[in-house]
């Protein structure tokens, strides 16, 4: 009777999971039919405006920055996937003796990021109305954000977790991955905040125009980018420290 | 009489992408994740709300970018939570919800708010007994009180945000 039992709740299982995929594939038929010209739309984006560096000539960075994505795509997914491996390996997961990480500063960066995330869209979005004054401001403002991240995780998380031992990347595989990937992500936050500086000299220089925001355009898409990898890492090395795979 | 809505619904919403949408498909990527993550649960009377889940209707104002962000909030969210490899399913469902506020928005943002809880109550219900020992019959009044709750927070957020601000890529059009 369990046997029959267990047998009709895996079919329930496998049927619903069958039904879902199928009603999700029905919706993205829909969606991708709806869309006209995905190669041409594919293309478009991205595409950003150009902007005046070398000495007045105009220079299109499009593919600089899909590059650097492109780069940086590879370099995190090359990271995650050894996390995964080491992780789907060892079975415990963290492993025994890893101690519980206080998450009050990660949450207190992925604040700081959310808010600088949303300040530089601000910021891009009043340049466009040819309000420089705000634009300005607004571009400030996410430096100083930025460059809280990078304070708070290499001048208070780090030392506390290092010097009092809680934590050290030879401690276990978490400790080697958490400082790795924490560590990678936290030189790039770095590299944003130098590149948010060079925008802030050049914003104030007068250098860009609603018809001329090519280059702060290319450092906010990187600093989304850098920000949606540290959610990655919130869930995982925070939250999601201990999960089971 | 279907044919011809979804022929007036789908002729205004050809997906068009631009590298300017990527601040937008983060930061609702993050309001979904953050929310979910960082902030405990809010409580109205004996239900939880998800954060998360009151950012769906303003799929309405901020197009698809917004449509691609939750469901990557809500994948990210789920990694980070305990949950069963089933449960990895449930940003598809979300997905097929928001897509149906985005498709409904110029019809009624409230009929797609109301298909997204439709859809989401129905899978919570499905799942949650396969996952726990939650019993179908507590799972579908919890789901579906809990997640119209969240999103008519969200909706009520929503016609606030429409009244008091005006589209921002029209209005950068427009200059």
């Amino acid at each position: 009777m369990t046997g029959i039992f267990l047998l009709l709740k895996g079919l329930v299982l496998y049927a619903g999971i069958l039904m879902a995929l199928s009603f999700v594939g029905i919706v993205v038929i829909f969606l991708y039919s709806d869309t006209k010209n995905w190669s041409a739309s594919l293309s478009k984006f991205g595409r950003i405006p150009r902007d005046t560096v070398l000495g007045g000539f105009p220079v299109d960075i499009s593919l600089t920055i899909q590059i650097i994505i492109m780069t940086e795509l590879l370099l995190f997914g090359g990271a995650f996937a050894m996390y995964f491996a080491i992780r789907i390996r060892m079975g415990i997961w963290p492993p025994l003796g890893t101690p519980t990480l206080d998450d009050t500063i990660a949450k207190i960066q992925t604040l700081i990021l959310i808010s600088s995330s949303i300040l530089v869209e601000l910021a891009v979005y009043k340049l466009k109305q040819g309000n420089q004054r705000a634009f300005r401001a607004g571009l400030i403002g996410t430096t100083i954000l930025g460059a809280m991240f990078p304070i708070l995780q290499f001048g208070f998380e780090w030392p506390h977790l290092l010097l009092n031992n809680i934590l050290t990347p030879s401690t276990n595989f978490f400790g080697a991955t958490f400082f790795l990937l924490t560590g990678i992500h936290g030189v790039h936050v770095v590299a944003g905040v130098l590149a948010f500086s060079y925008t802030d000299v050049r914003a104030f220089m007068g250098q860009y125009s609603p018809k001329n925001h090519g280059f702060v355009e290319a450092t906010s898409t990187y600093w989304h980018f850098v920000h949606i990898i540290w959610l990655f890492l919130f869930a995982l090395m925070w939250q999601g420290s201990r999960l089971l795979i | 009489m279907v044919v011809s809505i979804r022929f007036d619904v789908a002729r205004e919403s050809t997906v068009d992408l631009k590298l300017e949408d990527f601040g937008a498909f983060v930061i609702f990527t993050a309001i979904y994740a953050a929310g979910s993550l960082g902030l405990p649960k809010l409580h109205i009377l004996a239900y939880q709300l998800t954060v998360g889940e009151m950012a769906a209707p303003f799929v309405a104002i901020f197009g698809i970018p917004a449509v691609f962000g939750l469901t990557l909030g809500q994948f990210i969210a789920n990694l980070g939570f305990e949950v069963a490899p089933v449960a990895m399913l449930s940003p598809a469902i979300s997905f097929v919800g928001l897509i149906a506020i985005y498709y409904l928005r110029k019809l009624s943002t409230l009929g797609g708010c109301i298909i997204y809880i439709l859809i989401t109550s129905l899978w919570i219900t499905y799942l949650l007994p396969q996952i726990s020992n939650i019993s179908t019959s507590v799972a579908a009044p919890s789901a579906f009180l809990e997640q119209s709750v969240a999103v008519m927070v969200g909706y009520v957020g929503y016609l606030i945000a429409k009244r008091t601000m005006a589209n921002p890529k029209a209005q950068v059009q427009k200059h």
